[in-house]
């Protein structure tokens, strides 16, 4: 076996085993005398549960809900809060609640005994969208206002005053609708128990997550569960906390059964009844001089969190982090607000915040240039954030910032002044360009107070184990880290074992989450690796390390203020359409993207993520539209809820700028969410540009278009 | 719940089925088994009788007749159609964009039509040339207009004891021809509005001329009184009438959701055709 070295292009190790469908997912486990089950959800936004009909259920069929949590227990999934109820109980806050389960061996028997369940309510008035939650007209499903959450950051002095000075006040609000994130597996898990213990198997990315916020059910500790992952077809932050909702009700139910369970959604389920990306809406206030040039900004963001916490404080906060965008204004306030509203709980989703306000400051950034006659990629460059500038949280930037760089290389690879000019605003051809970052890993000193990510490295005989809590979801972490680790004990990648993780086997290496796991637990690796070599002599030998904080990152978590990440991955982009002024109908003719991320771990994974990150971005901008009716999410299928084709965003160009992070392994840095944060404002910029319209909302597919269109 | 379930293996004796308990037949299944699918791990379960007839030799194939029609047979997929060079222009187009292309290779033309989805591929061009649908049944055998067999979203003239067994397209000549199809995306996509037009000139005086839109109202709306005011007229006659053409179209259509956008796109395309026409030239497909 020859050795692996960091610059070599890895195939990804799970490639193989994927492509020929050999691997084995949720679905595919099969248990002795294991049993199916289904979720039995609420059909209504809000009310008073008055009465639920069970069916007469046949001999080794069973109905568990809250009734059947026992008296040590609490009906509460633990994940950032425990507001989220296992079983719903007296009430239910949201279409598709879990109400029970119904377990028993036959899918067809429990297909006929859920369309047999009846569920009586007593209606209340929803608060189903952002507006809803501040118009306030019916009874606030959360304090008195309807705010779950909120937060202000704020630097460079009083914004009124800044605004006070202003020749002009723009005033504008940007929106952003729901995602959904398609992972190609859906949701599913299975209890069951082996010697003695709970044992969950699910598709996810936070097994620790999933055994921590279900023990309390049974009046358990996280150490008497078992969290085993299974292969996992995609995730995308959906699969962050949600397992939690699916492995809460089959470990009541295990309880009680004693027997496998599984459960799996199908894809209707899967697109009804699973979190998605919050929707946002963005206030500006930005005042200006008479030559267009910002002096402060009042930024009011508003998220729509659904009807229970899960992580949302924490987006909010990234969301409130990033509002200013790559920028850095005179002066900038920024309030963030979580509204309650009776839709299902919105939670991760690649970006955790970002995406919205990075496409509200750059959309809104590029009308104020349009109004000032000004190219918006000379507008935009004169404020782009440098080493030592202040950020809004009063922290600093630490890193070389290379967006003048990144910029010189999309303009010149994709032609971009020469187009912007002739193309000009209506012609039916446009480029648009964005600029974004995103803050890598944990917010603040979390994974320095919270997660305190530990690593373990096995030596036994001429192979090597790693151990921790990192999964593979699709983005190519186990290639990954099995390539840090070989190259840095300088072996090849198979004589490094990196296999899913099982919580009793491994150590807590913190979630699978927040472009944390090349960066901090990568890093983890590189150390663990770097104090084996010292033992290559010993048949057997054994490290662990733990997570060390940087020096020089103040964060004060009660006030918000100091160093709100570790440091930032960047991102530029240029698209270029043509629109059909017949039918709408956009053709995008090219795609240019560069991206700091310190140094790429492996060439194709990276090359992965890029076009996967863009074309979900592209998509999140043109044709991804989940609406919500009365509670009610009415896209339900891959046909009506759409995402793109490679035929769609077929051609893609991209950079890299090198700037190695120096606590990242061999210089890496986070990339799986930075990505997707910009590529949307882009398309958007292009697609205004060549229909000469103004667009204040995504998404945007053609009938969108057309209410834009004078 | 009905599971009842029959398989045959002539067309004489699923016509028999077909009359005796009235099973609905199954071809590719596309349309049927996603509508009544129960989820994860169980079989669809259908609230009426179905025969499978994907193996009706009889009803498969596409046939060029002497008087220049073509005669597809029901269970013909789309990919072959798509693929064969008998049949006219906006028919293959049509069939060559619907969905992805396992639906291609498994959906069939008597299902898209015995569907009668408004968002259907194949009606549309279909009722454009004038397609004729041929049913039969033990006792009968009749030819009906697409048009007319098509009586609104997801309702036809078949009888309960009648197969769909052929679509008949006559040879239609055209000079200019159209067809749009406005997916929800640039692949495996969903009809979110589709039109297509002809004009046939002979010695500078237009002879025929049509137009029929698409997921634009409950069923493929045509106006032949509309199209008539065409005949006869030169082609610099078609820029004065082309406003009273398009709003009349527009009247013709019925679009629920979406309002807006299919009325305005309709009209442009339209429009569009018609001026593209007028500037004359060469018989061509206008893009």
């Amino acid at each position: 076996m020859s050795v692996t070295h960091i610059d070599d292009k890895i195939k990804r190790v799970d490639a193989i085993e994927k492509a020929r469908g050999e691997a084995k997912y949720l679905s595919d486990l099969k248990f002795d005398s294991m049993l199916y089950s289904r979720l039995i959800r609420s059909t209504i936004a809000r009310g008073r549960i008055e009465e639920i009909k069970v069916p007469s259920l046949p001999e080794g069929y069973y109905f568990i809900s809250a009734k059947d949590i026992p008296e040590n227990g609490k009906n509460a999934l633990k994940m950032i809060a425990d507001d989220w109820r296992c079983f719903a109980e007296g009430d239910v806050k949201y279409v598709g609640e879990t109400i029970g389960i119904l377990v028993g061996s036959d899918r067809g028997v429990l297909d006929k005994l859920y369309n047999e369940f009846e569920v009586k309510y007593l209606e209340e008035a929803p608060v189903i969208s952002i507006d809803d939650a501040i118009n306030n007209n019916v009874e606030p499903l959360c304090g008195e206002n309807n705010v779950m959450c909120s937060l202000v950051s704020d630097k460079g002095g009083d914004i009124n005053d800044a605004l006070s000075k202003a020749s002009e006040i723009i005033e504008e609000t940007i929106e952003t609708g729901f995602q959904e994130h398609v992972h190609l597996e859906t949701n599913g898990a299975v209890a069951t128990i082996e010697d003695g213990k709970y044992v969950i198997y699910a598709s996810a990315q936070c097994p620790f997550y999933i055994r921590k916020s279900i023990c309390g059910l049974l009046g358990l500790n996280p150490e008497d569960i078992v969290v085993k992952q299974t292969v996992t077809g995609g995730a995308f932050g959906g699969k962050e906390h949600f397992p939690d909702v699916l492995a809460g009700p089959l470990l009541v139910a295990e309880s009680i059964i004693k027997k496998p369970i599984q459960l799996s959604f199908d894809r209707e389920e899967d697109m009804l009844y699973s979190v998605k990306r919050h929707p946002s809406k963005v206030v500006f206030r930005t005042g200006v001089d008479s030559d267009g040039n910002i002096l402060g900004s009042d930024i009011k963001v508003y998220y729509n969190c659904g009807a229970y916490l899960s992580s949302s404080y924490v987006v909010l906060q990234r969301g409130v982090f990033h509002a200013n965008g790559v920028y850095n204004f005179p002066c900038t306030r920024i309030e963030g607000y979580g509204m309650a509203t009776n839709t299902f709980p919105s939670c991760a989703f690649r970006g955790f915040g970002a995406p919205q306000t990075i496409f509200a400051i750059e959309t809104h950034l590029n009308h104020i240039a349009r109004k000032f006659g000004l190219d918006p990629a000379i507008y935009k460059k004169k404020y782009f954030l440098k080493k030592g500038d202040e950020t809004v949280t009063e922290g600093h930037i630490v890193e070389d910032v290379k967006l003048p760089e990144m910029m010189e290389q999309i303009t010149s690879a994709s032609d971009y002044f020469r187009k912007s000019a002739e193309y000009g605003y209506g012609s039916g051809k446009g480029i648009g360009i964005s600029f974004y970052n995103h803050g890598g890993a944990f917010t603040g000193n979390g994974e320095q107070a919270i997660i305190k990510a530990k690593l373990k490295l096995v030596k036994k005989g001429d192979k090597f184990i790693v151990l921790c809590g990192q999964t593979e979801m699709g983005q190519g972490f186990r290639t990954a880290l099995r390539k840090i680790v070989a190259s840095t004990l300088e072996v090849g990648m198979d004589d490094v074992i990196f296999d899913a993780p099982n919580t009793d086997m491994v150590p807590d290496s913190g979630p699978t989450a927040a472009s944390r796991s090349t960066m901090v637990v990568g890093n983890l690796g590189y150390r663990a690796a770097l104090l084996m070599k010292e033992k290559m002599g010993e048949e057997n030998a054994e490290v662990e390390v733990q997570y060390e904080h940087p020096d020089g990152h103040p964060w004060d978590q009660k006030t918000f203020k100091g160093d709100a990440y570790l440091g930032y991955g960047w991102g530029a982009a240029c698209v270029e359409v043509e629109v059909d002024k017949l039918t709408n109908e956009v053709t995008v003719k090219g795609i240019w993207t560069s991206h700091d991320i310190g140094k790429p771990i492996d060439e194709l994974i990276v090359h992965g993520q890029v076009n996967g990150g863009v074309m979900q971005s592209l998509g999140y901008a043109a044709m991804e539209k989940m609406e919500n009716k009365n509670g009610h999410f009415k896209q339900s299928s891959m046909s009506d809820y759409v995402i793109p084709t490679s035929m769609d965003f077929p051609k893609q160009e991209y950079f890299f700028v090198d700037n190695p992070y120096p606590w990242g392994p061999y210089g890496a840095k986070g990339m799986g969410e930075l990505v997707f944060n910009g590529t949307d404002a882009a398309y958007v910029d292009a697609v205004e540009r060549a229909l000469g319209i103004d667009c204040k909302k995504i998404p945007i597919p053609v009938e969108d278009i057309e209410g834009l269109r004078k | 719940m009905v599971n009842e379930t029959y398989i045959p293996s002539t067309l004489e004796e699923a016509l028999k089925i077909r009359a005796e308990v009235h099973a609905k037949p199954l071809a590719g299944g596309s349309d049927l088994m996603v509508q009544y699918r129960r989820g994860t791990g169980v079989v669809p379960v259908f609230p009426f009788p179905v025969m499978i007839i994907s193996g009706l030799k009889e009803l498969k194939g596409i046939k060029k007749e002497e008087d220049g029609s073509v005669v597809i047979g029901a269970l013909t997929t789309s990919a072959e159609i798509a693929e064969c060079e008998d049949v006219p222009y906006f028919v293959r187009k049509a069939a060559s964009l619907m969905g992805a292309i396992s639906l291609r290779n498994s959906a069939t033309i008597g299902g898209n039509l015995g569907n009668a989805s408004p968002k259907g591929d194949l009606p549309q061009p279909l009722i454009l040339l004038d397609a004729r649908v041929i049913l039969e049944s033990t006792t009968s055998k009749r030819e009906i207009l697409v048009d007319d067999f098509i009586k609104g979203s997801k309702k036809t003239d078949l009888r309960d004891d009648e197969i769909i067994t052929a679509v008949r397209i006559p040879e239609v000549k055209y000079t200019y021809g159209y067809y749009r199809k406005i997916g929800t995306r640039k692949a495996n996509a969903i009809s979110k509005l589709s039109m297509s037009a002809l004009l046939t000139l002979e010695d500078g005086v237009i002879k025929d001329f049509r137009v029929a839109s698409g997921a634009a109202g409950p069923k493929i709306a045509r106006n032949k009184d509309n199209e008539a005011k065409l005949i006869g007229k030169k082609l610099e006659d078609i820029n004065s009438l082309t406003q009273d053409i398009v709003k009349t179209h527009d009247e013709t259509i019925s679009p629920h959701a979406m309002a807006t956008w299919r009325r305005n796109t309709t009209s442009r395309m339209l429009e569009y055709f018609l001026s593209e026409v007028s500037k004359g030239g060469e018989g061509r497909i206008i893009e």
